[in-house]
């Protein structure tokens, strides 16, 4: 089976890495402790590599991890991660020479919650899923089931732009094309733009009702990297820490603006968020925003200047008169 | 909410003070007249506008936010004008999918010798404003 060749790959070039002194640290995915989930494997010993997965459910971006260590890092990344990345190289908070990419090219992570919802059953009853061509098979008391992808991957894997890391070191596996079902992946807010202002802003203060400012989407996100956060500030005093949903939104949409030209929908912000806010529908429409006004796509163009660092003379003139 | 009939709306204009500033001080001293609706913070560039600046003139109930700023190639510091245009454009966009009036927020050129023209801009906005009425954004009430 392709998957578990190129996990075998992973784990004999993560080792080969460690053992030869050329990283320091290796980032990868290992099995989690619930069925259908992996958990990040940080680690400086050869030994554990042989834990290293690759599969459908390696949801997080790993890059999130890289500031924060020292030495040379191996790192394990899909293509959305790897655009991370590029732009954590690009805002100099990373060196290039300082990780080795080892590439994982991807066709997109399975959305459990939606296949949960799609048999009506919770996730421990459920025996195996797995991945063939464009279908999602469910196993379900010995019975499969099977889903189209448009169904059953995550939004923003729907709408992915670069399954295949294009700036790598290793790379694991023959290369992937996106998989062209953007419009699935663009579903959510397509029905919030049809909806009057009125009735989107009391949608976003509904959903921003439940949030407990745990800040778990900005600490799960490789874009929000400050050291001191806007809201943590008290002179001036941006917002109370209290959950209103007045501060959580003006939270929230500070930290897309933040994050505009760095953001590339890797979907970890809504997947961290504990209350399931569908914080994609905010962070892609700016992603949108920023590759409309300025035609420019975090971590696609590793030739580029960070966003908010340039201009063009003509661009965004319409909207100031 | 009912909104009274001598409801008159507020506006808080950031302006760079090599030019929109200094614009609207020609006005006032040409005896332009022009609303009173605008409250002005004096800011050293258009650049300074931190799109949290307009976030929390709506969040403290401000029914407008105009930006304003030196025209395209003139800016004091080169650049800052056009850096900031990237920061507001995308807040404007952002605030209007969100269901904000995008009248609400509004940007503009202005030199210093141009009186005129920043009476005109607050002239218009104030009269947008009325059209859509009271910034009950925050509001705790609906
Ligand atoms: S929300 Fe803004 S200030 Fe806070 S960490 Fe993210 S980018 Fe930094
Ligand atoms: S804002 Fe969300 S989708 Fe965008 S880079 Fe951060 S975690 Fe990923
Ligand atoms: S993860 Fe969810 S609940 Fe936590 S701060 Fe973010 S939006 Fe709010
Ligand atoms: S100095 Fe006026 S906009 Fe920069």
């Amino acid at each position: 089976m392709i998957n578990s060749a190129r996990q075998q790959r992973l784990i004999d070039e993560a080792k080969a890495l460690l053992k030869q002194g050329k990283v320091r640290w290796i980032i990868g995915f290992e099995a989690g402790s619930l069925k259908f989930t992996t958990t990040p494997l940080i680690t400086a010993d050869a030994g554990d590599t042989s834990r290293l997965v690759i599969n459908s459910f390696i949801v997080n971006n790993l890059s999130n991890f890289l500031p924060e260590l020292e030495g040379r890092i191996g790192i394990v990344a899909k293509g959305c991660d790897s655009r991370s990345i590029v732009s954590l190289i690009q805002d100099s908070k990373v060196r290039r020479e300082d990780v080795v990419i080892l590439a994982v090219p991807c066709s997109g992570l399975i959305d459990l919650a939606k296949v949960e919802q799609l048999i009506g059953k919770d996730r421990d009853e459920i025996d195996a899923i797995s991945r063939k061509d464009d279908k999602v098979i469910v196993t379900l008391a010995g019975a499969k089931r099977e889903f189209s992808i448009s169904e059953a991957l995550y939004d923003n894997c729907l709408a992915c732009e670069l399954p295949t890391p294009q700036e790598y070191d290793i790379l694991l596996g023959e290369p992937i094309l996106p998989s062209n079902e953007p419009a699935a992946g663009q579903k959510k807010l397509d029905e919030l733009k049809k909806m009057s202002p009125e009735a989107r802003w009391q949608f976003w203060k509904k959903e921003l009702e439940r949030c407990i400012r745990c800040y778990a989407c900005r600490n799960a996100c490789p874009a929000c990297y400050c050291q001191r956060c806007f809201v943590e500030e008290t002179e001036p005093q941006w917002l109370l820490p209290i959950p209103h949903w007045q501060d959580n939104l003006m939270f929230q949409i500070t930290m897309d603006i933040h994050v505009a030209g760095r953001c590339t929908d890797c979907g970890e912000c809504q997947r961290a968020c504990p209350v399931n806010i569908p914080l994609r529908s905010l962070t892609k429409e700016m992603y949108d925003i920023v590759a409309d006004l300025f035609h420019f796509k975090a971590g696609m163009d590793k030739e580029a200047l960070p966003l908010m660092t340039h201009y063009e003379q003509e661009e965004a003139e319409d909207l100031i008169g | 909410m009912e909104q009274r009939e001598d409801w008159e709306p507020k506006i808080v204009g950031f302006l760079c003070k090599w030019c929109s500033y200094a614009g609207a001080d020609l006005a006032g001293t040409s005896r332009r007249k022009y609303p009173a609706n605008i409250g002005i913070i004096k800011v050293p560039c258009s650049g300074r506008v931190d799109p949290l600046f307009i976030l929390k003139a709506l969040r403290l109930g401000f029914d407008g936010v105009l930006v304003s700023g030196c025209h395209p190639g003139e800016c004091h510091y080169l650049t800052g004008n056009y850096r900031a245009r990237r920061k507001f454009a995308i807040t404007k966009k952002f605030l209007e999918y969100l269901g904000v009036d995008p009248r609400r927020l509004q940007g503009s050129w202005v030199s210093a010798s141009e009186g005129d023209k920043f009476a005109h801009v607050v002239t218009e906005m104030t009269k947008q404003l009325k059209e859509i009425g009271a910034n009950r954004l925050f509001a705790d009430d609906k």
